[in-house]
C-alpha cells in the first residue's frame, strides 16, 4: 500500500507540474497578452509596454515560467491584475463558499440518489420505475439555469417562502446563518446530479441481482433486506465512488450556472471572470488548485475504492 | 470618468446569453405585482432625512479601489463614482449639463483663465475641510501633483502630452489659491473638463509620509520623496480588505465615508458627519451592491430587494410588471457615440474606404431609427457624428443635428453605380477604375469587390441582430457583409491600430459598442479617437481638416471650435455612425428622490432621499 501510494503521490506531482506548464504556455501564446484586454481600448502603446514589463512579458517564455514556479514554490499564486488583490486570498475566500455549495449538492443528491437507485433496481419496468425514470431524465435534461430560474420563479415569487439569492455574508457561519438562503441554489445543483447517480446506482444494482453471490445469500436464507442493503448495495456503490472521485474538481471549480443566477460569487465564477478580463494569475491559480483536486480526487477514489472491493485491494498491494 | 468604453462593464456581458431563457420565461410568468406606488417625489411627498437605499451595480462590475491616482487595472467607473463622494476631485461634472462643472459637488470654485488661455488660477472652496479637522487648501492639490507628476507613467489616465505634461509652473498663490501655467494656449472649456477634472486634492497633513509610522513630511516636494511617498500610499491601496478601516482613507472631505468594503465588491457609504460643505448627504448609507449576472440583479430586482436597480436589454418586456412593484422605469442615456470604425489601412478594402462617396452609400444604409426602435426597444439613440446626440448641447454642430445621410438605399446605390460600380452576382464590382468623378476612386481596382469582413462584439441578441440588419441593408445596394463574433476583448485585440504592411492590420471593420463605443468626459472633443496620431483612431483616419478641427477644439478659445468640428466629421465619416444604447435602462424606486441620471455615469447619492 505504501508503495502505491508513493507511486500515485509521484504520478500526481508530474501530472500537476505538467498542468502548470501547458496552461502557462497556452496562455502566453494567446496573441496581444492581456494588456489590451486589462487596459482598455484608450491605452497608448506606452501603458502597454509599461504594463508587459511590469508584469514580466517582455522577458522569455521559460524565464517567464521560471518566476511564475519559484513564487509557486514560495506560495505565493501571484495577484490579480484586475481585482487589486492576491490570487490565494481571492481562492481562500471562494473555495469554501464553493465548497459548501458543491458539497452540499452532492451530499444531497447522493442521500436521494442512492436509495432511490435500490429501490428502482429491485422494481425494474415496473410502473413506478418507468414513472421515476421519466422524472429523472426530466431533471438530468433540463438546463441548470432554466432549472434555477423555475425553482426562483416558483418558490421565491409565485410562494414567496425562500430568498431569491444565496447568503451573500462572506464567512461560513454568516452563510449558516442564513441558511434559508441555501436551499435553492443547492436544491438546483443537487437535482441534475440526482440524475445521474441514481441511474448509475441503478444499473449497478441490476446487474448485482443476477450475480451468484446474492443467489447464494438468498439460499442460506438471508433475509430481503439485508440482501439488499447490505450485499447489493455495498457492491453496487464501486462506480459510485469512482464517480465521486472524478466529482473533487468539480467541487472545486464550483457551479458558474448556480453562482450566476443566485448571485453567489464562488470559484466557478472567479474562473469565468478571469478568463474574459484575461486574468492570468487568476486563471493559473484555479487551473492549479482543479488539478491538485483532480489527482487528489482519483487517488482517494482508488483508496475508497480498495476499502469497498477486496478484489482492487489485492491489485494495488 | 475618464473617456474610455467603460471597463466595469466590458465585463458585464458574459452570461448574458443565458439571459434570454430566463428573461423570456419570467416574462411569461409574472403577472404584476401589488399594482401600488408609494409616494412619488415626482408627484409630491415628503423628502425624509436619514435612511438607507441599495443601489445594484451592473454584473460582476468589482469595485477595488479607493485611492485618487488609480494606476492601471483600477479604472472601473464604480472606483470613481465611490472614490468621488469620499474625496472630493476638483471638478465634477454632471452630464445633464455639460457646458460647466457642478460646482456643489467640486472642492474648488470655477476656474479664472487668463485672456491667452495659457493659465489657469483656481481657488479652493472655504468650507471644506477634511475629517481630522484641516482646511481644504491649495497644498492639498499641490500634494496631488507633485504625486502625479513624479510617478506620471503609473497613473492609469496618462496621456503623453496631456496632464501633467502640459503644465509648465504650478504656483501656489495662497493657502486657498494656486496658478497654473499652461505649456501653450488651450481651450478653457476642454481644459476645464478634460483636464482640471482629473484633479484632486487629498489631504498632505495626513498622507505625506514615505512608510507606515512615518512623520508627516514636505517629501513630495522632491521627485524622489514624491516617489516613495507615492509607492507606500499605493501600497496601502492595494489592501483592500482595509479599506473601511485603514486610517488613512478615514481622512475623507467628502459627503460619504466607507463603511463597508468587502473584497466581492460590495460597498456601503455612510454619511460623513466631519463634512463641512454645502452638498451634505440626506441618506445615512447607500450600499453599492454587486451581481454575479444581470439575472441576479433581475430575479433580485423582482423581488423588491433594491432600490435603484435596472432592466437587463431582453427583459425590457417587463417593464409594466416592474412599474407595478413600486419602479420608475428610465433609461439612463451615455454621452458617448457609438461607431464602426473603418480600417483604412487594410491593404485590401483601405482604398476602397478612402472614398467619400462608399462611407456616404454605406452610411445611407444604415436604417438607424429602426434598429434603435426595434431592435433596441427604444434604449438606443441614433448618432449621426462625433458628438453624443443626447443630451442635446451647445456642442452639435448644424450638420449632425440633422442626419446629414438619411437612410436610403436607392440614393446609396446610386453613389456606387455612378461611380463605376456594377453589380454582378449581387456584388458591386469595380469596372471604371481611376480617379476621375465617375470612375471607382484613387487606388481601386478593376474587378475590386465591395465585400468587407466586419468584426464584432458576441454576446448581445441586439447587437448580434443590428449587424444582421445591416448585412442585409448592405446587400441591397451590393455590398457583401460578412460578420465574424468575437468576445470583446478578442474584438479589440484584433482591430489594433496598425500600418498596412502588418499582418495585424488584415481586420477591415470592428464593432464594440454594446454598451457605448466611446464614453467621454464632459467635452467631448476627439483628440484621442479623431485625430490622425490619436492613439484609439483603431482605423487610422487620416484628413488633415479634421486634425485641424480637433486641435482647434482643444486649442482655440473659440466657442464654435467644437460644433464645426462636429459638422464636419458629421460629413466626413470617419466611421459608420450607429444609434448609441442607453449606458442602463434603469428601475428606480418611487420613494426614492433627487436621482439625476448623469449621461456621464457618475452619481451623486448624496443628493437622493427618501420620501413618504
Amino acid at each position: 500500500m505504501t508503495r502505491f501510494l508513493a507511486k500515485r503521490i509521484g504520478q500526481a506531482l508530474v501530472v500537476v507540474a505538467l498542468v502548470t506548464v501547458i496552461v502557462f504556455l497556452l496562455l502566453h501564446t494567446v496573441p496581444g497578452g492581456p494588456a489590451r484586454g486589462i487596459l482598455g481600448p484608450q491605452a497608448t502603446a506606452a501603458a502597454i509596454a509599461a504594463f508587459n514589463h511590469e508584469h514580466g512579458f517582455d522577458r522569455s517564455l521559460p524565464e517567464q515560467y521560471w518566476m511564475y514556479v519559484s513564487g509557486l514554490l514560495h506560495g505565493d499564486l501571484g495577484a490579480s491584475y484586475t481585482l487589486n488583490q492576491s490570487v490565494s486570498s481571492l481562492i481562500e475566500q471562494r473555495i469554501p463558499k464553493t465548497l459548501v455549495l458543491t458539497g452540499l449538492s452532492t451530499l444531497v443528491a447522493l442521500l436521494v440518489a442512492i436509495p432511490l437507485g435500490v429501490w428502482q433496481g429491485r422494481r425494474r419496468k415496473g410502473l413506478t420505475d418507468y414513472f421515476i425514470t421519466t422524472l429523472v431524465f426530466i431533471g438530468y435534461a433540463t438546463p441548470v439555469f432554466f432549472l434555477a430560474l423555475i425553482l426562483v420563479i416558483v418558490f421565491a415569487e409565485k410562494i414567496p417562502i425562500l430568498p431569491v439569492q444565496a447568503p451573500q455574508a462572506e464567512t461560513l457561519a454568516g452563510l449558516f446563518a442564513d441558511s434559508r438562503g441555501l436551499v435553492l441554489p443547492i436544491l438546483a445543483g443537487a437535482i441534475a446530479s440526482v440524475a445521474v447517480f441514481s441511474r448509475y446506482m441503478r444499473s449497478a444494482v441490476l446487474d448485482n441481482l443476477a450475480e451468484d453471490y446474492v443467489r447464494t445469500a438468498r439460499a442460506k436464507g438471508a433475509s430481503e433486506r439485508r440482501v439488499v442493503w447490505l450485499h447489493i448495495m455495498r457492491n453496487s456503490l464501486t462506480p459510485i465512488v469512482a464517480m465521486l472521485g472524478y466529482q473533487l474538481p468539480v467541487l472545486f471549480s464550483g457551479a458558474l450556472v448556480i453562482e450566476s443566477v443566485f448571485n453567489y460569487p464562488g470559484m466557478g465564477l472567479l474562473f469565468w471572470n478571469a478568463a474574459q478580463t484575461s486574468d492570468y494569475p487568476i486563471l493559473l491559480g484555479a487551473v492549479l488548485v482543479i488539478a491538485v483536486a483532480t489527482v487528489i480526487g482519483s487517488l482517494i477514489a482508488d483508496i475508497l475504492q480498495a476499502f469497498i472491493d477486496p478484489r482492487v485491494r489485492g491489485a494495488i498491494k | 470618468m475618464n473617456r474610455s468604453l467603460r471597463p466595469s462593464l466590458r465585463a458585464a456581458r458574459p452570461l448574458a446569453v443565458l439571459g434570454v431563457a430566463a428573461t423570456l420565461l419570467a416574462a411569461g410568468c409574472s403577472s404584476g405585482g401589488s399594482g401600488t406606488a408609494p409616494g412619488d417625489p415626482a408627484n409630491g411627498g415628503t423628502p425624509q432625512q436619514g435612511g438607507s437605499v441599495t443601489f445594484a451595480m451592473p454584473p460582476n462590475a468589482t469595485p477595488n479601489w479607493i485611492f485618487p491616482i488609480a494606476t492601471p487595472g483600477h479604472t472601473q467607473a464604480y472606483n470613481g463614482t465611490i472614490r468621488q463622494q469620499v474625496f472630493l476631485p476638483l471638478y465634477v461634472y454632471d452630464g445633464t449639463d455639460t457646458s460647466k462643472p457642478d460646482v456643489k459637488a467640486g472642492a474648488a470654485e470655477l476656474p479664472k483663465y487668463s485672456e491667452d488661455g495659457k493659465s489657469v488660477t483656481i481657488t479652493m472652496k472655504d468650507d471644506l475641510t477634511w475629517a481630522n479637522g484641516e482646511k481644504v487648501t491649495a497644498r492639498d492639490v499641490e500634494f496631488w501633483f507633485n504625486l502625479i507628476k513624479a510617478n506620471k507613467e503609473k497613473w492609469a489616465t496618462y496621456n503623453e502630452g496631456q496632464f501633467p505634461d502640459n503644465i509648465a509652473k504650478f504656483t501656489l498663490v495662497d493657502d486657498k489659491t494656486f496658478t497654473m501655467d499652461l505649456t501653450q494656449a488651450y481651450n478653457p472649456d476642454w481644459f476645464t473638463a478634460n483636464q482640471l477634472t482629473r484633479m484632486s486634492p487629498m489631504p498632505q497633513k495626513a498622507w505625506d509620509i514615505q512608510e507606515a509610522g512615518g512623520q508627516v513630511g514636505d517629501y513630495d516636494r522632491t521627485p524622489e520623496g514624491a516617489k516613495k511617498v507615492f509607492d507606500y500610499l499605493i501600497g496601502e491601496a492595494g489592501k483592500l480588505s482595509e479599506y473601511a478601516t485603514n486610517p488613512l482613507w478615514k481622512v475623507a472631505d467628502g459627503p460619504f465615508t466607507i463603511k463597508e468594503f468587502t473584497t466581492t465588491g460590495q460597498v456601503t457609504l455612510a454619511k460623513n458627519p466631519k463634512y463641512t460643505g454645502e452638498d451634505a448627504a440626506h441618506l445615512d448609507t447607500v450600499t453599492l451592491k454587486p451581481f454575479t449576472s444581470a439575472q441576479a440583479e433581475l430575479n433580485v430586482l423582482r423581488s423588491g430587494g433594491v432600490d435603484y436597480g435596472y432592466l437587463p436589454a431582453l427583459a425590457l418586456s417587463q417593464q409594466k410588471t416592474i412599474e407595478s412593484m413600486g419602479y420608475k422605469v428610465e433609461p439612463w442615456d451615455g454621452w458617448a457615440i457609438t461607431y464602426i470604425p473603418y480600417n483604412f489601412n487594410n491593404p485590401e478594402m483601405g482604398p476602397v474606404f478612402k472614398q467619400l462617396y462608399i462611407r456616404q452609400a454605406v452610411q445611407m444604409s444604415v436604417d438607424q431609427d429602426t434598429i434603435a426602435r426595434v431592435i433596441w426597444h427604444d434604449q438606443a439613440t441614433p448618432g449621426y457624428g462625433p458628438v453624443p446626440q443626447v443630451p442635446p448641447g451647445s456642442y452639435l454642430g448644424e450638420k449632425q443635428k440633422t442626419n446629414p445621410y438619411l437612410f436610403d438605399l436607392d440614393k446609396a446605390k446610386a453613389l456606387l453605380t455612378s461611380h463605376g460600380w456594377e453589380i454582378q452576382n449581387g456584388v458591386a464590382t469595380c469596372t471604371r477604375p481611376g480617379g476621375g468623378d465617375d470612375q471607382c476612386g484613387e487606388g481601386v481596382e478593376q474587378g475590386t469587390q465591395l465585400k468587407f469582413q466586419l468584426l464584432t462584439e458576441s454576446g448581445s441578441t441586439e447587437t448580434d441582430n443590428t449587424m444582421q440588419e445591416l448585412q442585409s441593408s448592405l446587400s441591397k445596394i451590393g455590398i457583401a457583409l460578412s460578420i465574424k463574433s468575437e468576445p470583446l476583448n478578442s474584438v479589440l485585440d484584433h482591430s489594433p491600430v496598425c500600418k498596412p504592411e502588418e499582418a495585424a492590420c488584415s481586420w477591415q471593420l470592428s464593432f464594440f459598442g454594446t454598451q457605448g463605443s466611446w464614453y467621454y468626459p464632459a467635452y467631448p472633443s476627439g483628440e484621442d479617437i479623431f485625430a490622425g496620431d490619436a492613439g484609439t483612431n483603431l482605423g487610422s483616419y487620416s484628413d488633415p481638416k479634421a486634425d485641424e478641427l480637433v486641435k482647434a477644439s482643444t486649442s482655440s478659445t473659440s466657442p464654435t471650435a467644437m460644433q464645426d468640428y462636429s459638422s464636419y466629421l458629421a460629413e466626413n465619416l470617419p466611421v459608420i455612425w450607429m444609434p448609441n444604447p442607453a449606458y442602463q435602462v434603469s428601475a428606480i424606486k418611487k420613494t426614492l428622490g433627487g436621482v439625476v441620471q448623469d449621461p456621464m455615469a457618475g452619481m451623486t447619492p448624496q443628493r437622493w432621499y427618501l420620501v413618504k
